[in-house]
């Protein structure tokens, strides 16, 4: 029956609600009669029936084993013989197999040296623990992080002082952590960066701003100049009152050279370009303005000399200033395509210009006996320019020719194919063919000649690839002697 | 056939200005011409003879690179002049850039590119074109 005076009741069901609420139970020892007493909340925590009936070795079998269990027995042994409290954090294992961190707590009553009795306390822990030991683990984690990070991290107050920074960051500047944390990002920043630093710390300050990042220099200790990528946030506590800075800064000072190194390459390349250009020019006008003048003085003296001209060495001059204007032209054909930048392209359907390309010859072709075969599908168009274009087929189709057995006359079959992005033209011969392995890397090089003959300038290929190259496509080859050549031309779809 | 009564011929180079007189003696290409070293010197000597209408050249054979006045600067003086009598123009230069051939075709006053160098058959057509 429930009496609410009654002192006793009230103090058990305090002490029953002290130990529910706490996860707390008690329990007893009397060492004389090994009898072990376990309260409600104790048999709780180690998961068995409240009709349990404990004694020492069956409690000492819920500890875990090694360290837990270990220490447990040290200190019970040592409550019982030298009468010592403890208090210990340990692990036990329930009766349904959960593991669990417990405090285990002992007092020994002790009476003529001996004691008599062990009280103790028994708490649950397991969620504190193991709380605890979770944030221990992130903080490591994060702690290892830090100080290993790759990228220079720092923690810095709001006056500017270093609080702390890691490796990385130590190894970038120069100098220990300790000479860092007396010093202020200010000592460290190069001075023209400074005002920007200054201006975002402040934004961040005044709360406009909650994060900033800058290309910027810092002064190592050697006081080199240290080019970096700044990262810098600002923390603030619950209120939003700014509490510090947390600073990523990453050195980029070997990219910046590289990359200086590279802008250095460049210029030197542009300048290349421009003298090139200036080559091509000097080619172009006052090589050929020469050219015309010795020409033209030729031409006068055939009219107005021509008593002079009646010898072995006029002709002889006149031969070489015909090649020297040959060359020239030569050479301002090849500076033409080199230079010429945002090249205009068009849609050229192929079977089209094949077809001017073979009237234009068809007189050769036709003197020659040549037979060609033709297998382009009319729909098939590039982009390309329409002089590239020209030039390209009818430097195959003359090199066929020319390149024939001697014996009998040239049998040219062309074809293409799409292939993705690419038009594959074949252009196969069945001519002398071409000694790839002797001249497979002269080949489309500048005044190479593979065969005799009269007319081989040693430009056509080569010009042909520059023009090729120019319209974005490439070329490849493949040759037997005596068997026959076949280039196969790449260019690009017209979409 | 007909000849030109005045030949003008604005160019730097004195072999090209030897050459090109002898080539129209040679042709009979015209009965006189007059010679200027760059666009400068011609503007000066044309601007009195096309005022006064006397002795105007019918051809005028035009460099583009000179010094002090380009025939570019030339050209763009010359259009300026008031002028009584047709003159055709034909640029005659070393040049084969296409820049400079497309720049040309841009003055409607320049009847012809001629790349250098001329020879009696391109002066034959100039005739042709010309009377």
């Amino acid at each position: 029956m429930y009496t609410p005076n009654t002192p006793s009741h009230n103090n058990i069901n305090l002490l029953n609600f002290i130990q529910e609420r706490a996860s707390i139970g008690t329990w007893e020892y009397n060492p004389k009669s090994s009898e072990l007493n376990w309260s409600n909340q104790t048999k709780k925590i180690h998961e068995v029936a409240l009709d349990f009936e404990p004694n020492v070795e069956i409690g000492l079998t819920f500890y875990k084993e090694g360290h837990s269990l270990e220490t447990i027995n040290e200190l019970f042994t040592n409550c019982l013989e030298e009468h010592k409290d403890f208090d210990a954090e340990v692990q036990i294992v329930t009766a349904t197999g959960k593991d669990k961190w417990v405090r285990a707590i002992g007092i020994p009553i002790v009476e003529n040296n001996e004691c008599v009795f062990v009280q103790g306390l028994f708490q649950d822990i397991d969620n504190r623990t193991k709380n605890a030991k979770a944030l221990a683990l992130k903080e490591e984690q994060l702690r290892l992080t830090f100080d290993t990070a790759l990228v220079g991290m720092a923690i810095i107050d709001l006056e500017g002082q270093w609080i702390n920074v890691n490796k990385s960051l130590c190894k970038t500047f120069g100098y220990n952590k300790e000479e860092i944390k007396s010093l202020s990002f200010m000592d460290l920043t190069h001075p023209d960066d400074l005002k920007k630093d200054y201006k975002a710390m402040l934004s961040m300050m005044s709360g406009n701003l909650d994060y900033f990042e800058t290309e910027k220099r810092y002064i190592n200790k050697k006081g080199e100049t240290i080019w970096a990528q700044l990262f810098i946030s600002i923390v603030r506590n619950d209120n939003g009152v700014p509490q510090h800075f947390v600073a990523q800064i990453n050195d980029h000072t070997e990219i910046k050279k590289s990359s200086e190194k590279v802008n250095q390459l460049l210029r030197t390349t542009e300048d290349q370009n421009k003298r090139l250009l200036n080559f091509a020019h000097i080619v172009s006008h006052n090589l050929r303005s020469h050219y015309g003048n010795l020409d033209m003085l030729l031409d006068i003296i055939e009219m107005d000399l021509p008593e002079t001209t009646d010898n072995e060495i006029f002709p002889l001059v006149k031969q070489a200033v015909s090649h020297l204007g040959e060359t020239v032209a030569n050479l301002n054909e090849v500076a033409a395509i080199n230079i010429q930048k945002d090249l205009k392209t068009e849609k050229l359907n192929l079977l089209k210009c094949f077809n001017g390309a073979f009237s234009s010859i068809s007189a050769l072709i036709i003197e020659s006996k040549t037979s060609v075969s033709v297998d382009i599908d009319p729909d098939i168009a590039i982009k390309g320019v329409p002089a590239y274009l020209d030039s390209i087929i009818l430097n195959f189709l003359t090199n066929a020719i020319k390149y024939k057995k001697p014996q009998e006359p040239a049998k040219i079959e062309i074809n293409a194919r799409v292939d993705q992005d690419d038009v594959i033209l074949e252009i196969r011969d069945y001519g002398q063919g071409i000694d790839l392995k002797k001249y497979g890397e002269k080949l489309f090089g500048m005044y190479k000649t593979f065969h005799k003959h009269e007319d081989s300038r040693g430009l056509g290929l080569f010009i042909t690839k520059n023009q090729i190259e120019a319209l974005g496509g490439k070329i490849d080859v493949k040759s037997q002697v005596n068997e026959g050549t076949t280039f196969y031309i790449y260019l690009k779809k017209y979409e | 056939m007909n000849k030109i009564d005045v030949a003008c011929i604005i160019d730097d180079d004195p072999i090209f200005i030897f050459g090109a007189k002898r080539m129209m003696e040679l042709s009979d290409f015209c009965n006189s011409f007059m010679v200027f070293k760059n666009g400068q010197e011609a503007i000066n000597n044309l601007k009195p003879i096309m005022n006064a209408g006397q002795n105007v050249p019918d051809v005028i054979l035009l460099d583009i690179n000179m010094p002090i006045m380009d025939g570019w600067q030339f050209l763009d003086e010359f259009v300026k002049i008031e002028s009584h009598k047709k003159m055709t123009i034909y640029i005659v230069s070393s040049s084969i850039d296409p820049v400079d051939i497309k720049r040309a075709e841009r003055y409607d006053n320049i009847t012809n590119y001629i790349i250098k160098p001329i020879s009696l058959q391109t002066l034959k057509n100039i005739l042709e074109e010309t009377l």
